[in-house]
């Protein structure tokens, strides 16, 4: 995936781990979703050749967490959990927290 | 417990001039439930019968169900039976402690939080407002946006922007299929579901999925159970609420950055629900609070939780793992779809269960009518045949791991004693009608009950609890 435009509902997939995401809501312009320092995969991509993830990223990406950047302009949801960092742009995203409850169902 | 045949169970006993048998549907489904959980029933457990319609219509259940201009409507299912049945039940179970059910219907409980906060029937939009029915190009869906985040998660379900509002809401998904509506809804942690009948095989109201075969000797009646609450809102609540009548010590666990939604609602609700529990918060976010939790849940007879298995599990708690080790244990799962994959990452909240479980696509066949049955009815009844699960694996010596997932009750409810076809059904609705018209009752929302003692402050309790050292684990 190179530079893109991110659209709530669209999905991406990791290209060196099993991570998978949906785009909750993203900020205006066209920009790079990577998962573990390579770019990550929009619909049916497969991941180029030779790609590798990379060494020194330890993270995890949780299935069900919900991760943002700083200005909480992008959110994306965890469909399927795997190895790797989530960055845009090239930094790293953060958990978002857990919704609050209701008051009643 | 005494293994004595029932007197009442053949159908000889009942007049011929009634269908047979509907007199007693409530003390026939507490021998049903009594029996799948391998207990012995003794002939004096039956609830006083009463009519299935009429408790309906007393204890708030069909008040709550029609148009908000129409009619109240009778849903032909036993769902008020099955829920005086189960707290007869567990009524039974308690031995000493009976009696401190005795103020308490199993059918008052399906109205009884619209009786406390004043919520009333209104059609295709639940009682409690935060669910509606929605028709799409091929079906209806329930949606549940009870949560103000999931109201962010419109634009990525519909692909489109949408404004945050129910038309706008209703307006695209009148234009995509119910499945697509209802995939990507589960997929991205939403309450939705879908408008479908009532399975032709009930599911089984719970799953033991570890159970320790060899049963533990039974606890002695003498030490009072411990409970440990991790669950909010009502179905878990109502039964911790109810292990604590049947002589039970409560503790109620909250997170401090995300305490029970339900301590913003009506105070008088909370109260009933949550009075004599002791509160403990802890901040689940850093190491000690996660630690502090471990500790209580390593103290508990009873578990009760109703968040989804992967969220515990990032909290270090693995129940499979924990009931495996400790044979006295009884671990009380609820969820919306139960704990296999992927139901296991569905949620579900009571309203669109029940949908799900079929008592809305029964009501557009009988009146035309797009419907919500009650109020939130999978959580009260899911409350009490938890608190039934619970406390009869504390009575064996430990239950194990038990699943109770609230489509799957309120199918097992909707599937007791189910007429054979459509012809039976609209008989059998002619017939309940004719007998709450008989006997001249307007259906009604049940008394709420008095409310002497509030409910502790959250984490009023934290300090003396982890400062207690507690028994010994058995």
């Amino acid at each position: 995936m190179a530079m893109t435009a991110l659209k709530p509902g669209a999905r991406f997939k990791s290209a060196v781990s099993d991570a998978q995401v949906m785009v909750i809501k993203a900020p205006a312009g066209e920009h790079e979703l990577s998962c573990a320092g390579v770019a990550m995969l929009a619909g049916a991509d497969t991941a180029p050749d030779g790609v590798q993830a990379d060494a020194a990223d330890s993270g995890e990406t949780l299935i069900g967490k919900r991760y943002v950047n700083e200005d909480e302009s992008l959110e994306l949801l965890c469909t399927k959990g795997g190895a790797g960092t989530l960055a845009l742009d090239g930094t790293p995203l953060e958990i978002k927290q857990a919704k609050q409850l209701p008051s009643s169902d | 417990m005494v293994a004595a045949p029932d007197p009442r169970g053949g159908l000889a006993a009942h007049a011929p001039t009634q269908a047979p048998g509907e007199q007693a549907l409530a003390g026939d489904y507490a021998r049903s439930l009594l029996s799948s959980l391998g207990i012995a029933v003794s002939e004096d457990l039956a609830p006083a019968a009463e009519h299935p319609a009429i408790a309906a219509a007393r204890g708030g259940l069909t008040v709550l169900s029609g148009c908000a201009d129409g009619p109240a409507r009778l849903c032909p299912l036993p769902l008020a039976s099955c829920a005086d049945g189960a707290l007869a039940a567990l009524a039974a179970l308690a031995g000493s402690r009976r009696a401190a059910f005795d103020d308490l219907r199993g059918s008052d409980l399906l109205g009884l939080r619209a009786a406390f906060n004043g919520l009333g029937r209104n059609g295709a939009i639940a009682p409690g407002g935060s669910c509606h029915l929605l028709p799409t190009a091929d079906g209806a869906i329930a949606l549940n946006l009870a949560r103000d985040d999931d109201w962010d998660l419109l634009p990525a379900w519909l692909e489109t922007a949408v404004a945050p509002d129910w038309h706008a809401v209703a307006a695209v998904v009148a234009g995509r299929t119910m499945h697509d509506c209802v995939e990507r809804g589960r997929e991205l942690g939403m309450a939705v579901a879908p408008r479908v009948p009532v399975p032709s095989r009930p599911p089984p109201w719970v799953r033991g999925i570890e159970v320790w075969h060899e049963a533990a000797p039974p606890l002695s009646a003498a030490r009072r159970p411990r409970v440990v609450d991790l669950s909010s809102l009502w179905a878990g609540p109502l039964c911790s609420h109810l292990l604590q009548r049947a002589g039970a010590e409560v503790i109620k666990v909250e997170s401090t950055h995300r305490p029970d939604g339900a301590r913003s609602g009506p105070a008088a609700f909370f109260d009933w629900l949550n009075a004599g529990k002791r509160s403990v918060a802890l901040d689940l976010r850093s190491d000690p609070g996660r630690r502090a939790l471990r500790a209580l849940v390593a103290s508990a007879d009873i578990v009760i939780e109703a968040s989804r298995p992967r969220a515990l599990r990032q909290l270090g708690i693995d129940a499979e793992a924990l009931v495996r080790a400790r044979p006295g244990l009884t671990w009380i799962s609820i969820s919306g779809y139960g704990r296999a994959e992927p139901q296991a990452q569905w949620v579900a909240f009571g309203d669109d269960a029940g949908v799900g479980a079929g008592l809305s696509e029964l009501m557009q066949r009988l009146y035309g009518e797009t419907l919500f049955v009650g109020d939130a009815i999978a959580d009260p009844l899911t409350g009490v045949h938890a608190a039934l699960a619970a406390w009869a694996g504390w009575c064996r010596g430990g239950g194990g791991l038990l699943a109770l997932a609230l489509c799957d009750v309120v199918r097992h409810c909707a599937g007791f004693d189910r007429p054979a076809d459509a012809g039976a059904l609209h008989a059998r609705l002619q017939r309940w009608q004719a007998r709450v018209e008989r006997a001249g009752l307007q259906p009604q929302l049940p008394a709420p009950p008095r409310v002497a003692e509030a409910a502790a402050a959250l984490g009023a309790d934290t300090d003396a609890v982890l400062a207690t050292p507690a028994h010994a684990a058995c």
